[in-house]
């Protein structure tokens, strides 16, 4: 009996390890992100050519790039031209969720020991693309590049900004 | 199967490894962004706001600007446009904000049952049930609505007018536990005022206290500590270098007491008989100033009785000391003295002392224009209670003040309150007097409420609200004015934030809306307004002063003497853990209270070290463990405010005892019978040894030695000759570094708390405390000097990382988690972090923690935590990073800018909060910077701590500066 069963058990733990180790590491970034409205970054970035910090105000001034406000959609949506206001107030795939409160899901997740800040890097003069990739070619998000430690220092040493590990990890 | 698996272990190892792999699939909260709908155009999320406010922890009048993450206060700091703040506040207003994230916070209204239970009600229900009661009382008849309430600001006090007057009363009792009476009864026998003075001590040459703790709870802390901190200050007076002779009159050192020059023990009672020896000698020596006004002739036959000799015979403090109090008071270009207690004819002795070497207009003044009423007196207070117990009261709401636990037993607060048929509780924790009230009802902290305060002539502050609400809760003042509105209907405003709005406005322009719009801005963004009033001239009349009866002040009577706690005040700063936690300056204690009693006492008492002492007053008894101290003297049992709560949430409740119960009113001293019980609680300090062990960690210089120029040896072995193994570091651009004035120093511990708040630093309880895990930064080092001869009383400093150039944490990290930054600074990874904990064996400073245990904050305290450091997980070594957050913050702004950083620019934490300016931070490779001049013009006092390990610090300290005994 013994001689079945621990071996068993060992070869469930390695696989439980092994799923935990390679499949949903909550840092990765995640190809199967799908937002409450199927907003197309190709639609507004690509074919209309609005540049990013209009909606992603925050990104020279602050820590985050920020999500627009509604009123920023309303702004052009709101005018009759583009269809009026109801591709903002109803969000296709996920019913459940009030209008006018949208609940996007985030592409890009960095753990809590690592302080990134948008500010220095757009006011360095790095395209957004650099590491969001294409977005003005994509439908829906997807990340591109793993934006790991490697990523970033990569690019760092290049570009001869910061290399102490106090400037992100504090 | 007796060595075998059976199927039962099988499934729930199997079970195990199924939840382990699926445990990391859950989300993290953070998963979601919702934008705004329409932002707020102040607001960029992911950078601080400020808002400018006022500090409502004690009275006085501080100015806070509220550091605000995504609509969370995070950390308070001090307003530079307010005067008494000038920037910094203590460690009370840092901790406001754990007041306001308090986990025990009331969060709805409560109504009490037949049976005592409480049940939550809905704001309707508690509005009706209160507007029931209150029309009820006030058809009985007038008066029959009682308001109890702190010393609030002016439109607070208006609000409540307009409450009691709409129920027909005008029972408005302001409680304040720790009475002024006495000295405002001196004020008012020798120069007719009604207010209290203020005082310059920057002003001073000499300062004599007699027991009032100027540079913890008295008065100001911010402001009397910068003011003694110049005071201090090595600066040419006459043509010679000196700093600043203070003496210190009391029972028991306290942090003030011992960072004067002398303290001077006397037993509890005496400090009037020696204050008025120090007149009989001034008189007697004619060290008085021709102008002052005082009719010599008179004191000299008021003072007769108090020959030094004769005091002397009777205090036991020695004539020659008195003399050299007098010769200091007397022939210094501006001196002080400070009295407190409530013995007015020591405050007589003090106001008599300033008027006749005419210091009053120059070191203490009373100020031209409306002061701040005085809080009930004694005897009134007395009447309103027993207006109650008379059955005269049908309605008592007690906003924001605790008298159940606060007042002594001879003033029967609890059966006065349950003679009152209905309480109304307003407040945010609930404390002991919730527990006897009938209706509980959530009120605004201050920080989310309209408020001001008019402290003194020429300031006025206006606290505006930094945050959203927590709980259900409402501010008080709009409690009383739908109470009002239910019975009257011309009320000039609805709200609290009307009212303060509507009483501002009417202090700015008149007539034009622009300009009051824009006074409004500017008001709302300074934090109030502020002016420099004149002094008033005062006059000085004999008539009516008491003198201390002049008996045998010595006697072998025991004496139990009380006194407010640095950080818990009376008792309502026990509910913030940071206060609880941040151990009080002088006996390092925390978590509880403590009866200091002096060596010989305990001796003849029989009492051991830690021995629960049980203290019998007339009036109760009390149980407190010992604490065997030389620095209180022996006829005094000193035990401080602030513990003994039975109530007011889960960091206050059942932690030592309540010293209020045995006292009477309006004394914080009685005499006392004392035993040891023979039980014993262990009190917890986090340190290690209380003298340096000939070592000189904390250093110090005499007054002469830096007029002579002379650098006093340091008592180590000679540092050994720079041999470097490795080649040095380079800094390119900046080599951060501090420089601390140890002299300035008053250990007050703002800069702890301060750290407590910016760096997300956990509590970890009474318990790991004592286990030695607690995990400050910053801590205040404190050592006793090994003999009395030519030391300071007291050696206390701000200890924290030293970021050595030569760290001997770096090289023992096995996995480089420890390690030199390109600015100098000990850099700590905290993903890196492995928990070897060798880098923390190896420090010599004892600056670094480790994290024994995931750290909590109880919800909501979490909300506190600042967004821009790192919350470090269990296994993981932490330690003063110089506020790296605030550093990287400075210099991206400074390469957006393309700028370098300038001087100044980055303040760290436990800098901007320190009252007495003691810390300062800058660039060592800028020879130009504020820190770098203020090391080089004290080259003579500067040192470094134990520098003969050649760790090459980049903290220099300035060494504590004393007079020589002996030497006036």
């Amino acid at each position: 009996m013994n001689r079945i069963f621990l071996p068993l058990a060992l070869v469930w733990l390695i696989i439980g390890a092994t799923v935990i180790a390679f499949s949903q590491r909550p840092w990765l970034p995640r190809m199967d992100v799908v937002q409450p409205i199927p907003f197309s970054h190709r639609v507004h970035a690509g074919l209309n050519k609005i540049p990013c910090q209009y909606c992603h105000e925050y990104a020279r001034r602050s820590e985050n790039a920020g999500v627009p406000p509604i009123e920023r959609c309303v702004g052009c949506h709101g005018s009759g031209i583009l269809g009026g206001i109801k591709p903002v107030t109803r969000p296709w795939t996920d019913h459940t969720q009030p209008s006018f409160e949208i609940r996007w899901n985030r592409v890009y997740v960095l753990p809590d020991f690592v302080k990134f800040t948008h500010r220095p890097h757009i006011n360095a003069g790095i395209a957004c693309q650099h590491c969001h990739g294409d977005v003005q070619n994509m439908d829906r998000v997807v990340p591109v590049k793993e934006i790991n430690m490697g990523f970033c220092v990569d690019c760092h040493t290049k570009r001869h900004a910061s290399l102490d590990c106090v400037s992100c990890h504090h | 199967m007796p060595e075998g698996m059976s199927r039962r272990s099988f499934i729930k190892l199997a079970a195990v490894a199924t939840t382990a792999a699926a445990l990391p699939g859950c989300e993290p909260a953070a998963r979601k962004l919702i934008p705004y709908v329409v932002p707020d155009e102040n607001v960029t999320p992911g950078m601080p706001t400020y808002y400018a406010s006022s500090c409502s922890e004690c009275g006085a009048g501080c100015g806070i600007i509220a550091t605000v993450r995504e609509g969370r206060a995070t950390t308070l700091a001090g307003n530079p446009a307010n005067p008494i703040s000038l920037g910094a506040i203590c460690a009370r207003g840092q901790a406001a904000v754990q007041g306001l994230y308090n986990p025990d916070r009331l969060r709805d209204p409560m109504r009490r049952t037949q049976n005592g239970r409480l049940v939550q009600i809905s704001w309707d229900d508690a509005e009706q049930m209160l507007t029931k009661r209150l029309a009820a009382a006030s058809k009985a008849g007038k008066d029959r609505v009682a308001l109890m309430r702190a010393p609030d600001g002016p439109t607070f006090a208006k609000i409540t007018k307009t409450f009691l007057g709409a129920y027909g009363s005008t029972q408005d009792i302001v409680y304040e536990s720790v009475s002024v009476e006495a000295a405002r009864n001196a004020a008012q026998t020798l120069f007719g005022r009604t207010d209290l003075p203020v005082y310059k001590l920057s002003e001073a040459e000499t300062i004599i206290s007699f027991d009032s703790d100027f540079l913890e709870t008295a008065i100001s802390p911010v402001e009397m500590g910068r003011g003694y901190a110049e005071f201090r200050t090595p600066k040419q007076r006459r043509g010679e270098l000196s700093i600043g002779h203070a003496f210190y009159v009391g029972p028991r050192m306290n942090m003030t007491a011992a960072k004067c020059d002398d303290w001077v023990a006397v037993a509890p009672g005496a400090e009037a008989q020696v204050a008025w020896a120090v007149l009989h000698e001034l008189v007697a020596q004619r060290w008085v100033s021709q102008n002052s006004g005082v009719d010599l002739d008179e004191l000299t036959t008021m003072v007769s009785a108090y020959d030094p000799a004769a005091v002397s015979q009777r205090t036991g403090v020695s004539a020659d000391l008195i003399r050299r109090m007098a010769q200091a008071f007397g022939k210094s270009d501006g001196a002080v003295a400070l009295a407190a207690g409530d013995d007015e004819s020591l405050h007589l002795a003090a106001y008599i002392l300033n008027a006749v070497t005419g210091n009053i207009g120059r070191t203490m003044n009373f100020l031209a224009g409306p002061t701040p009423p005085p809080p009930a007196s004694l005897n009134d207070l007395g009447g309103a209670l027993t207006a109650m117990r008379d059955g005269k009261i049908d309605v008592l709401v007690i906003n924001n003040v605790n008298p159940v636990f606060t007042m002594p037993p001879t003033l029967r607060a609890a059966e006065s309150l349950q003679r009152v048929p209905f309480v109304v509780w307003m407040g945010t924790v609930p404390d002991e007097t919730a527990n006897m009230a009938s209706l509980l009802l959530p009120t605004d902290h201050p920080l989310e409420s309209w408020r001001d305060s008019a402290p003194r002539p020429g300031i006025r502050t206006l606290g505006q609200p930094v945050t959203q609400r927590i709980a259900e809760s409402r501010p008080a003042g709009d409690l009383l004015l739908a109470a009002a509105a239910k019975v009257s209907t011309n009320l000039p405003w609805k709200t609290t934030a009307d009212a303060v709005k509507a009483e501002w406005l009417a202090l700015g322009p008149q007539n034009d809306t622009d300009a009051q719009t824009e006074f409004w801005t500017k008001v709302r963004r300074e934090g109030g307004i502020y002016s420099n009033p004149t002094a008033a001239p005062v006059k000085l009349s004999t008539k009516g002063v008491k003198t201390p009866p002049p008996g045998d002040a010595a006697s072998a009577e025991l004496t139990f003497i009380t006194f407010p706690h640095i950080f818990l005040y009376d008792g309502r700063g026990a509910d913030k853990p940071w206060l609880q936690e941040i151990p009080d300056p002088v006996n390092q204690i925390v978590w509880d209270s403590w009866a200091e009693i002096n060596p010989d006492t305990a001796k003849k008492l029989g009492i051991a070290k830690d021995e629960l002492i049980e203290l019998k007053t007339e009036h109760g008894v009390i149980e407190v463990p010992a604490l065997v101290s030389k620095y209180v003297h022996p006829n005094a049992i000193a035990v401080p405010l602030g513990q003994g709560h039975q109530a007011y949430g889960r960091y206050a409740n059942n932690r030592g005892a309540n010293p209020w119960q045995i006292v009477a009113a309006g004394s914080m001293r009685i005499t006392v019978a004392a035993r040891g019980t023979g039980k014993s609680r262990r009190l917890i300090t986090p340190l290690g040894k209380s003298d340096m062990m000939g070592r000189s960690i904390i250093e110090a210089m005499s007054l002469t030695d830096l007029q002579k120029g002379i650098v006093p040896p340091t008592g180590e072995q000679e540092a050994p000759k720079p041999w470097e193994m490795y080649p040095q570091y380079a800094y390119n651009v900046h080599k951060w570094g501090m420089t601390i004035d140890v002299n300035a120093c008053t250990g007050c511990s703002a800069c702890v708390a301060a750290c407590y708040a910016e760096n997300n630093l956990p509590v970890v309880g009474k318990e790991l405390v004592d286990e030695g895990r607690i995990m400050s930064w910053m801590r205040i080092e404190r050592f006793f000097p090994d003999t009395d001869e030519n030391a300071p009383n007291i050696y206390v400093t701000p200890m924290l990382c030293q970021q050595c150039n030569h760290a001997p944490c770096e090289p023992v990290c096995p996995v480089f988690a420890a390690y030199h930054t390109q600015e100098g600074l000990n850099g700590q990874v905290y993903n890196r972090c492995v928990g070897t904990r060798y880098c923390e064996n190896n420090c010599p400073y004892k600056v670094r923690r480790f994290n024994w245990y995931e750290p909590h904050w109880d919800e909501p305290l979490d909300l506190q935590l600042n967004p821009d450091v790192t919350v470090r997980g269990a296994g993981v070594m932490e330690k003063c990073t110089f506020c790296i957050q605030r550093i990287q913050h400075a210099e991206i702004t400074a390469r957006i800018e393309n700028r370098p950083v300038r001087d100044g620019e980055i303040v760290t934490a436990c800098e901007g909060a320190c009252p007495t300016r003691a810390i300062s931070f800058g660039d060592m490779n800028d020879k130009e910077s504020a820190m770098m001049k203020r090391r080089d013009e004290n080259s003579l006092r500067n040192y470094v701590m134990l520098g003969e390990l050649n760790t090459q610090p980049a903290i220099v300290y300035l060494r504590d500066m004393y007079h020589e005994k002996g030497k006036a």
